[in-house]
């Protein structure tokens, strides 16, 4: 749980209930540690950057949390609004959770309009055998928020890949997450669509209550958009608040040495 | 006429004369049941990208056929077992990341063939079986076969409709599926039985050399033709069916082997698909979505026409440049002359 350091240099504006606790967490595959000695509390409300250099075990954290990689050792545990103690499966049964991937290729000719892939995000939820029903107030309400309610009927392998990182985004948004998981979701963008992006996930933040984990190696983002930080490098390097002056020696470190 | 080669005579009446006979009553049915589940699967295999794979889960299938006639069992039964234990192996291999799918598909693959010309090498007497389940042939299927037929046939059918949005999800982006709460592994290997039982079943009508033409090639034509995914599983059932029936007549009319006639069509209308797909029209868009800054409008036809975007005070257009990667924005002077559009915002209701 909370030490109380941690807690004094987080910051305060938002509530101190933890959602998510990682506790010793280590991830190996076959021989090779991805992820060693991971503690970390999680927020209600807050934005929280993950940073580190390619392989420091950024995207594992993620799907440690996802529960898509198994822990070697140590436990990550979910709260709900009651403060109950939930597993990882118990904790996405719920639909708490909300990933956004990488952007990836689509193909062109996918036989799936935007909205059908912002439906998928309601598969899980409305269970086998029954279909989403085409005037679903979730899609809309997710594809309006970000703004691509009137590409809905467009082959998603046709948008930029811009656009359809927003429809990853109204995807995720579909189940009404309580935290939304981004793997560098700007990865691959040009600077102009990136900030738009980043302005969505802020946007939301503020407008939806939606805690936020997003992984990223921008230093700009990491300033502008996050109220937390954390260094990762197989380990935790460092945590803290994105305007410590502290942020940039670790980065420098962690990036240029 | 010339004497290498059999005459081809044409007797349109012979399907619709030899159809009141349970022989051939049978066949139409069990060419119209191969022709759906062929398609619902194949369309999943393609979309998948496991083509590969249902070539080895065929040629696995022909070794248990040659196994089976060697044994004297019911062949069905020995395809469905190979079959399933090639597909669940490739399945197992592939989800552990233990090596490259095309390293093992390729193993399996030949092995199997080597086990099928082993077991018919074994063989007392060359037995008139094997061709048939090489090449197919729709008009001999034993009672026995045609009742595992229509059920698996069945029980495929409805496996399909049950799953079909899961699999749909997780042919899509399988992480973001298995991150919703979907049970992505459970379905993949659902999903390799399915094939491996639509593959057994349609054998004995097409033939192990054929049968993966059926999984492949309607789902393909289909593919050409629609961005809808419920679009595409019809389109794709109705090429399946249209030919396996009308192989199956043109097969009798023509009196040519139904396997090779039915896949012959099917490629027939692949290829009338591919020339008449939109998809291939609309390629020429490929490199133009960009967005006006003006109104966000996606710039691909070349004028904004949305009935929504608040900047319609300001009629603009969309001329794209040489590059054909972004476009300029023209101000229709002569509606609103002198005016510019203004970088704006679109907000929700």
């Amino acid at each position: 749980m909370t030490t109380k350091t941690e807690v004094d240099t987080f910051s305060t504006r938002r509530s101190l209930t933890p959602l998510i606790c990682i506790n010793n967490a280590v991830v190996a595959y076959q021989n090779a540690v991805a992820l060693a000695n991971i503690n970390l509390d999680v927020y209600e409300g807050e934005i929280l950057g993950i940073c580190g250099p390619n392989g420091s075990g950024k995207s594992t954290l993620l799907k440690a949390i996802l529960g898509l990689v198994p822990l070697s050792h140590g436990t990550i545990r979910f709260y709900d609004k009651d403060q109950q103690e939930l597993t990882c499966v118990e904790y996405r049964q719920d639909n708490n959770l909300g990933y956004v991937p990488q952007v990836h290729n689509i193909d062109r000719n996918f036989p799936a309009l935007v909205e059908d892939v912002v439906a998928m995000g309601r598969y899980a939820q409305i269970g086998f055998l029954k279909r989403v029903k085409k005037s679903d107030p979730y899609i809309e309400n997710a594809l309006r928020l970000v703004g691509m309610w009137k590409f809905r009927k467009r082959p998603i392998g046709h948008l930029s890949g811009g656009q359809q990182q927003k429809v990853m985004i109204a995807r995720s948004l579909a189940n009404d997450p309580k935290i939304m998981l981004l793997d560098e979701p700007t990865a691959a963008l040009d600077f102009r669509i990136e900030r738009a992006i980043m302005d969505l996930i802020h946007q939301l933040h503020q407008n939806q209550n939606l805690t936020i984990i997003l992984v990223t190696h921008r230093m700009s983002f990491l300033r502008e958009y996050t109220t937390r930080v954390v260094c990762l490098d197989k380990s935790i390097i460092w945590k803290g608040e994105p305007s410590d002056p502290k942020l940039q020696t670790i980065i420098n470190q962690l990036f240029f040495q | 006429m010339n004497p290498f080669f059999m005459e081809i005579t044409f007797n349109p009446n012979a399907f619709w004369k030899y159809l009141q006979y349970p022989f051939m009553q049978k066949a139409l049915i069990a060419a119209i049941l191969i022709g759906i589940i062929c398609a619902l699967i194949g369309t999943f295999v393609l979309l998948r990208g496991m083509v590969f794979l249902g070539e080895a889960i065929a040629h696995s299938a022909f070794a248990g056929a040659a196994l089976a006639i060697l044994l004297g069992l019911d062949p069905l039964l020995v395809i469905m077992l190979f079959s399933v234990i090639s597909s669940i192996s490739i399945g197992y291999v592939n989800e552990k990341k233990m090596m490259k799918d095309e390293i093992i598909i390729g193993v399996i693959f030949s092995f199997f063939m080597a086990l099928a010309i082993l077991f018919i090498s074994l063989m007392p007497v060359y037995s008139t079986d094997v061709p048939s389940i090489l090449f197919g042939n729709i008009l001999i299927i034993s009672p026995n076969t045609f009742n595992l037929l229509i059920f698996f046939s069945f029980l495929i059918i409805i496996v399909i409709f049950v799953i079909k949005k899961e699999l749909y999800f997780m042919t899509f982006d399988e992480e973001s599926a298995k991150v919703s709460g979907i049970p992505v592994r459970l379905l993949t290997y659902i999903f390799l039985v399915l094939v491996s039982m639509t593959i057994s079943v349609s054998l004995k009508a097409i033939g192990a050399i054929l049968v993966f033409a059926m999984i492949v090639t309607p789902a393909a034509a289909a593919y050409q033709l629609t961005f809808r995914f419920n679009r595409l599983l019809l389109l794709a059932g109705f090429f399946g069916v249209f030919s396996t029936v009308g192989g199956l007549y043109l097969s009798v009319a023509f009196d040519l082997p139904s396997g090779s006639t039915i896949v012959t069509l099917i490629t027939f209308i692949f290829l009338i698909s591919f020339i008449i797909s939109p998809k291939r029209r609309l390629a020429h868009l490929a490199h133009l979505p960009t967005e006006c800054p003006y109104c966000g409008e996606v710039i691909d036809e070349g004028s904004c026409e949305d009935p929504d975007c608040p900047q319609s005070d300001t009629p603009h257009s969309h001329v794209a440049h040489d590059d054909h990667r972004r476009g300029d924005v023209v101000i229709d002077k002569r509606k609103l002359p002198g005016k510019t559009p203004s970088t704006h915002e679109h907000k929700g209701p």
